[in-house]
């Protein structure tokens, strides 16, 4: 059993308590040696990294995170492509929208992590696509039914990854640092996850002189921005689906208020986190919310539970509601891209900025890639398909995964992605 | 005693959060890639500096009073 050398397992579900662990440096997110000491399929990764080089690392790597670099994938390398590839992907009527959320989202994170690929052929991005499935069943092998196989698999991927698109990738970038160094004139050199990696690696604490270890981070950057965001996405339209039956028009208000959007988004994944139970295991003896937490515990923060806190959320805490009023203290998206040093980076990629009760934002405002991807779809008229069931993820004990979910389209046109229009009354 | 608003570059993953929320206080040296207070950073607003602080996800930011209190202890 992966889990047995824990000395305990002590679970919260209180808000305050969850976030006070989060920012707890004692847990961290090193867990039982099989699944990720060195040699094994997550090896050096900072996402299950602690400590020094951790922090190293992920200032390398926020730097393709910043306010610039969102603006510029948000408003102009997104919407390049966001309605080409649908017009590529609905077929007819019907489409898959989990599958669309993967292609989609996979095209900009491919371009994040530094994965050359072409954009225009639909049988690279389902290769890609193919690769963010398998590196994320490795991400959640703890909970995975059958870790042997998962762990076979997940090397077998590294492999091919790195044989067809990373190894390019990087002798690519290679020549144009070098030849920027040289003072050569030549492309520029691309601003991406693996370039930071490169331009790094000889700074001993990045942890980077394996060269094993780049491409499993690469992998960890392709497969963050593509997995969670598609998830995000069919669980919008699910929750959508479901509201419409009750008080039609919100699908409409997507389509038409990309502020409204937004909240849809930020809603979905307060009830519906990709990660709803968290687990950190404890480094050494520590103290959270008043709990005594001994050395090699395995703690588990559940956060689907925190999230619907009425205290924070409203006595409607359960329900599906994107007008929901909160405190501004109070992240709409609850617990759900994590706090604390491990909180999520693509926060504000797929989110967007916070948006005010309101609705009413500058023109510095990002609403995050799920929320253009969401009105883009509303737009084109989405429907439920009822003639076709949806398929959770049933390889996983999360149980907020799809693995497929068709619906049907009618009636609306395709208008340009990412338009805004003035928010409608509250 | 004037506030003194300081940052741990050895704690910061240069998150940017705390810019984000009072500009006027803190920006990215990207020489570094951590973030900085700013001149004149602790005649920000306090409940927004004490925001950003306790917001930090690894603690980088100390806050301290014109008492002398520190009202946000930096990797607490």
């Amino acid at each position: 059993m992966l889990l047995d050398r824990y000395t305990t397992t002590i679970t919260f579900d209180d808000y305050e308590a969850i976030r006070q662990a989060l920012f707890d440096p004692n847990l961290s997110r090193s867990f039982d040696k099989r699944s990720y000491a060195e040699g094994n399929i997550r090896d050096g990764v900072v996402s299950i990294s602690h400590g020094p080089m951790q922090r190293a690392r992920r200032r390398v790597e926020n730097t393709q995170f910043r306010a610039d670099r969102l603006k510029l994938y948000e408003r102009e390398l997104f919407p390049q492509v966001l309605d080409r590839l649908l017009d590529m992907l609905i077929g007819a009527d019907r489409a898959d929208v989990f599958a669309v959320g993967e292609l989609l989202s996979v095209v900009l994170a491919a371009r994040r992590a530094g994965v050359d690929h072409d954009e225009r052929s639909l049988e690279q991005l389902r290769t890609l696509v193919h690769y963010v499935d398998v590196f994320s069943q490795g991400s959640a092998i703890l909970n995975a039914k059958d870790p042997d196989t998962v762990r076979a698999l997940v090397y077998a991927t590294y492999d091919e990854f790195e044989r067809d698109f990373l190894r390019p990738s990087w002798e690519r970038r290679t020549r144009l640092i070098e030849a920027e160094r040289d003072g050569e004139r030549a492309e520029p050199v691309p601003q991406d996850i693996l370039t930071a990696l490169l331009l790094h690696r000889d700074d001993p604490a990045v942890e980077l002189s394996d060269d094993g270890r780049i491409v499993r981070e690469v992998a960890t950057y392709l497969q963050g921005g593509t997995h969670t965001s598609a998830q995000t996405l069919t669980n919008a339209f699910d929750l959508l689906f479901d509201a419409e039956e009750r008080t039609p028009g919100f699908i409409d208000r997507a389509a038409d208020d990309l502020a409204f959007a937004q909240h849809v988004v930020h809603e979905t994944l307060r009830l519906r986190p990709t990660t709803p139970k968290i687990k950190r295991r404890a480094e050494a003896d520590t103290i959270v919310a008043g709990v005594p937490v001994p050395k090699d515990a395995l703690v588990v923060l559940d956060a689907a539970t925190a999230n619907r806190d009425p205290a924070r959320f409203g006595a409607d805490a359960d329900e599906f509601n994107p007008d929901r009023v909160l405190d501004p203290s109070v992240p709409r998206w609850g617990l759900s891209f994590g706090a604390g040093a491990h909180q999520c980076p693509g926060r504000s990629v797929a989110g967007g900025f916070p948006v005010p009760a309101d609705r009413v934002v500058d023109d510095e405002h990002l609403y995050g890639l799920v929320a253009l991807m969401v009105q883009a779809v509303a737009r084109r008229g989405v429907r439920r398909d009822p003639d076709r069931r949806p398929q959770r993820d049933t390889r996983t004990e999360r149980h907020t995964r799809w693995a497929s979910y068709p619906v049907r389209f009618e009636g609306r046109q395709a208008v340009g992605a990412g338009e805004h229009v003035a928010p409608s009354p509250a | 005693m004037r506030r003194r608003i300081s940052i741990d570059p050895e704690l910061c993953i240069g998150s940017g959060d705390c810019g984000r929320l009072v500009p006027t206080a803190f920006a990215l040296d990207e020489s570094g890639g951590v973030s900085i207070p700013l001149a004149g950073a602790e005649d920000a607003d306090l409940d927004l500096l004490v925001r950003a602080a306790l917001n930090c996800p690894t603690n980088a930011i100390q806050v301290v009073g014109e008492d002398g209190q520190v009202l946000v202890d930096a990797n607490s």
